[in-house]
């Protein structure tokens, strides 16, 4: 502590590099972070256990088409306390006041039982709950706005938070006004009366059993996900997932070779001074401790200032431009990944403390 | 250092210089070791990301990047996403009649739960009227569709199920399409993607949507007239109604959803690896420099001149770099040849040799820091005690 404080200057470079590694790390994480939650919200927003999809749909909304029947026979699955249809479009908006080629990305959705944020009850026939992120569209409260080519309006009631399907800004309305926008919209054709493209599903148990029993019970015409498998199957989701796992992990060893050759560099400046207190009783572990805070406390320095200026850009770049989100968990997450590269890393000079004899400091050679 | 050496001449000394630079490195094996497999794993990620990117955007606009039509129309509704949008009659009889027209012909995109190789998969199709007009431009084997029911598919899928003579089987109906050509680069939502002739998209879009009476096209495929660029094509054509949305070839793939944004967020990415680099060495070797003021400063005291203790220095920099670059690059090699998901990576030569120039040239100037220390040692201060370090 006492070197750190009276030469700062020697652990500057290091922390500067460490600040670069966690920034690394958490605008990394961000980013993943951001792009996942901004295309699952809808999906966790879900307050039910189970999603069922038509088992041809590959787990996708857009494919998926559920009938009366089918529903019918998830509904008399032992256990089942709940159902709801879901239904989505994604269309074009246009927002009043902005210029005719400047349209908002939008999911329609239809739903029967309400996700997390939103009324039980559907709003009337051509309003719709939006999500925030719509706010920077210039959406408002009371704001009658105009969906895809046949320009369907629909009034913005009330806002919801982080509910965005596919990148796209979720709105949340009746089935019915689902089925009027899809009608008047789709290049194919809407989906019959009766027909969703999902069921949103409680009941008793856990969400795996309950999607084993609906499955079973439909002979396999339905492939039941939990929510957050459902949010998993979402395109791309695994993918960036691991892919920025893969690329998060490399950067944490990068961190730890980083902290072990600026330590072990240390180390080894020292190995005078350490072999003087050595002989004057101080012990191994006193003296590796003393590596160890300062490596921690160099570490906690560069994340801190990592994490301000990460939750800077959070604040500052604009919606819609980079796909970043970043939190308190993450900041936590990459802290703590970073603290123990950075033990692991001085853990490599361990060995020289040990290897340091005192005689030799104190000029014997016995 | 000539007054070290005798009578050595300029040759033997330049290689007395890089052996005793490189024989300081092989007794710090430890500390060079760990510097390089620094400098090589963050070379192997830069290149790893830099494929990767290069990848994830081919992977979802390759199909419209490598088709040959030169201007593509979408609504604007579509936000540029070809499955999204809807040419209504009226808005397509309006392109049509715009001046500078050659050829204009539908271009659409359903996408299918499909089967190909025995195994379940989603596939998109596509659909195009005419050579010329949306029709895939990279094939590598095969041959265009010439009949109903008959495809180009994406040459990297050969393996999965879509290789020439391979039968696809789209649901629900079981509708199939049979693979006669193989084109490179052409995925669009990074899905398999068969490009049909329009009839047989159509047919593909009612066998699953069976009430299904009129199919709106999803976008035009445009040619120029002679004597028309592409570029004043679509001026044209955008003027016609604020509800179109033609663009050139190549803005139709850059200017596509999440393509800028991907270009951004790797950028950032990029540009704090790049800066990571020559942190790490010019830390590494400015430390050194004070570890090693005293024998600096003693060889300085007995005639060794600072340029020659400067370029000593630079040889175990560039050593360091290059074999950082060589780690890297080796690391990268076999990885640049998987697929990840959907998403196949390449080797880039043109990154390997940008980065390897940017990076080098970085870590050398880093280490001017550790080279201005050694400049400014005086060769006095070994009577005093005092060097580099103080």
């Amino acid at each position: 502590m006492r070197e750190l404080r009276r030469r700062p200057g020697r652990f500057v470079t290091a922390t500067v590099i460490l600040f670069l590694i966690a920034l690394l790390l958490m605008f990394l994480g961000g980013l993943v972070d951001g792009l996942i939650n901004n295309s699952t919200g809808a999906v966790r927003a879900q307050r039910g256990d189970v999603i069922v999809f038509s088992s041809d749909a590959k787990d996708s909304f857009l494919r998926s088409e559920i009938p009366p029947e089918l529903r019918a026979a998830v509904e008399s699955v032992e256990g089942v306390t709940d159902v709801g249809g879901i239904g989505i479009i994604q269309l074009g908006a246009r927002v009043p006041g902005k210029g005719p080629r400047d349209l908002a990305d939008t999911a329609l959705f239809g739903y029967e039982l309400a996700p997390r944020g939103v009324p039980e009850t559907p709003p009337a026939l051509g309003e719709a709950y939006a999500d925030e992120s719509l706010e920077a569209k210039g959406v408002e409260e009371g704001m009658e706005i105009l969906l895809g080519p046949f320009r369907t309006p629909v009034t913005i009631v009330g806002f919801v938070e982080d509910t965005n399907y596919l990148g796209q800004s979720s709105l949340w309305a009746s089935p019915e006004t689902w089925r009027k926008v899809a009608g008047e919209n789709r290049s194919v054709g809407a989906l019959a009366d009766g027909v969703f493209q999902s069921l949103v599903v409680a009941g008793d148990g856990s969400a795996s059993e309950l999607a084993q029993r609906i499955d079973a019970a439909t002979a396999g015409a339905t492939s039941s996900l939990s929510i957050a498998e459902a949010a998993d199957s979402i395109p791309g989701v695994r993918e960036q997932r691991g892919t920025f796992g893969q690329i998060i992990g490399v950067t944490v060893v990068i961190a730890v070779v980083v902290v072990a050759l600026f330590f072990a560099l240390l180390t080894i400046e020292r190995t005078g001074l350490y072999g003087v207190l050595k002989a004057v009783g101080a012990g191994t572990a006193t003296l590796f401790f003393g590596v160890l805070l300062q490596a921690v406390i160099v570490t906690v320095a560069a994340c801190v200032a990592a994490g301000a200026l990460s939750f800077l850009l959070d604040i500052v770049i604009p919606a819609g431009a980079i796909p970043f989100q970043f939190g308190p968990p993450r900041f936590v997450l990459s802290t703590v990944l970073l603290l123990v590269a950075s033990t692991i890393g001085c853990a490599f000079s361990l060995r020289r403390v040990l290897k340091i004899d005192p005689a030799r400091a104190i000029g014997g050679s016995l | 250092m000539s007054r070290l050496t005798g009578n050595a001449t300029p040759r033997r000394e330049t290689l007395l210089r890089v052996f005793l630079a490189l024989k300081e490195m092989r007794r710090a094996k430890v500390r060079f070791g760990l510097l390089t497999a620094a400098v090589g794993l963050l070379v192997f990620l830069v290149l790893f990301q830099q494929s990767l990117q290069n990848g994830l955007l081919t992977a979802f606009v390759g199909g419209i990047k490598n088709q040959s039509a030169p201007v593509v129309v979408y609504s604007v509704d579509g936000r540029r996403n070809l499955q999204g949008g809807v040419i209504i009659p009226a808005l397509e009889a309006q392109v049509l009649a715009v001046d500078g027209i050659g050829r204009a012909g539908r271009f659409s995109q359903s996408t299918f739960t499909a089967t190909a190789g025995g195994v379940e998969t989603d596939a998109a199709v596509v659909g195009y009227e005419a050579e010329g007009l949306g029709s895939p431009a990279t094939l590598v084997s095969g041959r265009l569709p010439t009949a109903p029911g008959e495809a180009v598919a994406n040459e990297a899928d050969a393996d999965q199920g879509f290789d020439i003579g391979e039968v696809v089987t789209l649901d629900p109906a079981g509708f199939e399409i049979t693979v006669v050509g193989l084109a490179r680069d052409v995925l669009i939502n990074v899905t398999p993607t068969l490009y049909v002739d329009y009839g047989t998209y159509e047919d593909a879009v009612r066998s699953r949507f069976t009430e299904a009476t009129t199919l709106l096209p999803n976008a035009l495929a445009v040619e120029p007239a002679a004597g028309v660029s592409p570029e004043q094509l679509v001026e044209r054509i955008n003027a016609v109604s604020d509800d179109i949305d033609a663009l050139v070839r190549a803005d139709a793939a850059d200017k596509a959803p999440g393509v800028a944004s991907v270009r951004q967020s790797f950028s950032i990415i990029f540009l704090l690896y790049a800066l990571v680099v020559p942190f790490v060495t010019g830390l590494f070797f400015l430390i050194l420099t004070f570890q090693k003021a005293n024998a600096l400063t003693l060889l300085r005291a007995i005639g060794a001149p600072a340029k020659k203790l400067v370029q000593a220095l630079l040889v175990q920099v560039i050593a360091v770099l290059v074999g950082g670059l060589l780690l890297g690059i080796a690391f990268y090699t076999p990885v640049s040849s998987q697929r990840l998901g959907g998403i196949t990576l390449r080797f880039e030569t043109g990154a390997v040799i940008f980065w390897s120039v940017l990076l080098l040239s970085f870590g050398v100037l880093s280490s001017l820091f550790s080279a201005r220390r050694v400049l400014a040692i005086d060769p006095v201060d070994a009577t005093t005690g005092a060097g580099v370090g103080r």
